[in-house]
């Protein structure tokens, strides 16, 4: 009885902050929503499952979904993809291996704002670094309006994302491949595999679990993604970039609508509980032994 | 002493906790109003806007007005402008901050109008310091809700030296305004820095459908539903826009440009004409201290069909908090910051325009601004947009002409965000 009390009082701390940093704030928003408060009178009516229905039929919103889910894809593909490279270069031993792995890690330590608002000023055309390198480079052609040209500007966003997280990946993935023991490369290696075969039959397949981590982790990370379009282009060029985090945003404090604005981030977090849902089952499924 | 120990851990968290849970609760205690320091009988009235930069001369100010009020004492808290557009109304909604607080224009403006946050100054002997056409903004059903402090206007700056390099001079119609771009291209000039990817649709669609518009409260009647974008005003508007484009006249991939960059362009003379306002005569000068700058308005129609010759927009609207425990005070206070003298130390130390009447501008920057007082201007038509969802979509419709759009489409795709807005 005295074990549980003093359990309970050593979970207390976190239990409250989780209430008043998240179940409040969330029951909060879900009654606003059904509201047409506008996040300043003191009044405001009910107004049943319009928000939700406003939403949902919104042009924005709908863009703004689309946006999301290109974003993700593009940053899941790439960060699992370069950090996977990365760690199976930097796995080995060799003297430079600490000093690289920290290089790459250490875009994650840097605050998202700062870098969105130093990578907008490289992207810029006419003055940003970027163009200006390519040009030096003789690589002219390759230059571009990075995020001023509404095909490719969640594309040039997303590769700001996957190069301030891939070093934070690679690090996982590195965790991964220390763990595979080395009985079974030798043992494929006198079987006579070639590289490809032994990445192909035991690195991968005993990587699984690092991997899908990467993954589930990658995709709730750019799925509710905010800083860095905040800052590099606010949802811009013509919603080019706007997606579900920012049109929450702007609809609450752009046009205080916070009732819709509260319907929009209760849709946001039903989206965001069904993708963590299916990356469990996931993670389940993809459990090795060995 | 073990039985102790099981102990200290939790206690220690709680402790920890506590600490950090009246952390959060106590933010705002710092900068409180209406609290009466004890026994002293004197008065502290709090102050809250987002002007950062302007802190150092409103310090001097305050000074000033506590010498004057010796009960009064004023404390002043500022927020960055973003996180004012987002906080504010909880902070001040209690009234236990900010007894006098700043407003934007438009969307804030209302929003704060409804929630009943403003004490109605309507009467208040101070009013008359001010240009009554210019304070117009701050007032509502007849109300004068709050007072717009500063004057800016939204018309885009040129570089004086270079258009009399090439013999220019402000145009007064369409093909005049062509002209003088065409002229400052063929000399390897960019025209017009345009910060295409933030601020540039918003300052310089004022400009340019200030006289295409068939009225002053064209916005008013497409929010309303009477009126809408895919109407000749803004498609001619558009199309205007997109032929600056195409033409080359403003710089090269104008859509990924910045503020700051489209602003660099300008100080260093690479553009004759920066597409922004007043307010950023003062920092160009600082950045480039040869610069000799001016205001121009494109006029899109011929020189008989011009109504106006610019924009302006008043703006920092100081009001008194209708919750403040000082109402009186905050009105005091209001009133020092109207004073000619006061309103120009202002002006003068932090580069602004201001719409107190008789003030003495000391830099030719300030007075640059000061000669438009006779011209004929239109208060900024974008923030007559009263949502600011229908804002983004009209100035995002710009962005998609400059991205290749056609001019009708893009008002048709804007139309459409604002057809959902107006059933709402």
């Amino acid at each position: 009885m005295k074990n549980r009390i003093q359990l309970s009082l050593f979970l207390l701390p976190g239990l409250l902050l989780y209430v008043a940093l998240f179940v409040f704030p969330t029951l909060t928003g879900l009654f606003y929503s059904f509201t047409d408060w506008d996040g300043v009178s003191p009044s405001y009516a009910f107004v049943g499952l319009d928000n939700y229905k406003d939403s949902l039929s919104s042009i924005v919103f709908r863009k703004a979904f689309g946006n999301n889910v290109e974003f993700m894809l593009t940053v899941v593909i790439a960060q699992t993809f370069i950090s996977l490279v990365l760690a199976l270069l930097l796995v080995r031993n060799t003297k430079t291996r600490i000093a690289l792995r920290a290089l790459y890690f250490l875009p994650a330590i840097l605050s998202s704002v700062s870098v969105g608002l130093i990578w907008a000023f490289m992207y810029d055309p006419s003055i940003g670094l970027i163009n200006y390198g390519l040009n030096e480079a003789g690589m002219g052609s390759i230059a571009h309006n990075w995020i001023g040209d509404p095909k490719i500007a969640i594309y040039s966003i997303a590769a700001v994302q996957v190069w301030a997280h891939a070093g934070q990946m690679m690090i996982v993935f590195i965790a991964g491949l220390q763990g595979i023991p080395a009985e079974l490369y030798e043992a494929a290696r006198m079987d006579g595999g070639s590289k490809w075969q032994v990445f192909r039959t035991v690195t991968w397949p005993l990587l699984a679990p690092s991997a899908t981590i990467v993954v589930a982790y990658t995709t709730i990370q750019s799925f509710k993604a905010f800083d860095l379009i905040f800052t590099m282009t606010d949802g811009g060029p013509n919603y080019a970039t706007e997606i579900l985090t920012t049109y929450i945003y702007h609809t609450a404090f752009g046009s205080y609508s916070f009732g819709l604005a509260s319907a929009g981030s209760m849709i946001f977090l039903v989206l965001l509980a069904l993708l963590t849902l299916l990356q469990f089952k996931a993670l389940r499924a993809d459990r090795v032994s060995y | 002493m073990r039985k102790k120990q099981k102990y200290i851990l939790p206690l220690v968290s709680m402790l920890v906790m506590s600490i950090l849970l009246s952390a959060c609760g106590g933010g705002d205690n710092a900068a409180s109003g209406g609290g009466d320091s004890s026994g002293s009988g004197k008065v502290t009235i709090s102050f809250m806007h987002w002007r950062g930069e302007d802190v150092e001369a409103l310090n001097k100010t305050i000074d000033a007005f506590e010498k004057e009020n010796p009960n009064i004492h004023v404390e002043m808290q500022t927020l960055p402008s973003d996180q004012y557009q987002s906080t504010v109304q909880s902070k001040i909604s209690d009234g236990s901050v900010g007894d006098v607080f700043a407003s934007f224009p438009g969307a804030q403006f209302e929003a704060f109008t409804k929630a009943g946050l403003f004490t109605d100054l309507t009467g208040s002997s101070f009013l008359s310091a001010y240009n009554p056409k210019l304070i117009e903004a701050g007032q509502h059903d007849g109300k004068q809700n709050a007072i717009p402090y500063q004057l800016v206007y939204n018309d885009p700056i040129y570089n004086v030296k270079l258009f009399e390099k090439y013999g220019l001079t402000p145009p007064t119609d369409w093909e005049g305004f062509l002209a003088l771009c065409q002229t400052l291209k063929d000399n390897g000039i960019i025209p017009i820095a345009f910060a295409g990817a933030d601020i540039g649709p918003g300052q310089f669609m004022n400009t340019m459908v200030m006289n295409n518009a068939p009225s002053d409260d064209i916005f008013t009647k497409v929010e309303a539903g009477e009126a809408k974008l895919t109407d000749e005003f803004w498609v001619k508007t558009l199309t205007q826009i997109k032929e600056l484009n195409d033409k080359g006249y403003f710089q090269q991939d104008a859509l990924g440009t910045k503020d700051p960059a489209a602003g660099a362009l300008f100080i260093q003379e690479k553009a004759a004409m920066l597409a922004s306002g007043s307010y950023q005569l003062a920092q160009n000068k600082l950045q480039n201290p040869n610069l000799e700058q001016k205001l121009l308005a494109p006029i899109t129609v011929s020189a008989d069909q011009a109504k106006y010759e610019g924009v302006h927009t008043t703006t920092f609207m100081l009001a008194v908090n209708s919750k403040s425990k000082h109402p009186e005070e905050a009105k005091k206070f209001i009133e020092f910051l109207s004073n000619p003298e006061v309103a120009g130390e202002y002006a003068n130390q932090t580069g602004q325009n201001v719409t107190v009447n008789d003030v003495k501008y000391d830099t030719p920057e300030l007075q640059v601004a000061g000669d438009w007082a006779s011209k004929k201007t239109v208060f900024q038509p974008r923030f007559t947009i009263l949502n600011g969802d229908n804002q983004k979509a009209v100035t995002n419709s710009i962005q998609a002409v400059l991205s290749g759009t056609s001019p009708e489409e893009a008002a048709q795709q804007a139309q459409a965000i604002i057809d959902q807005h107006i059933g709402k």
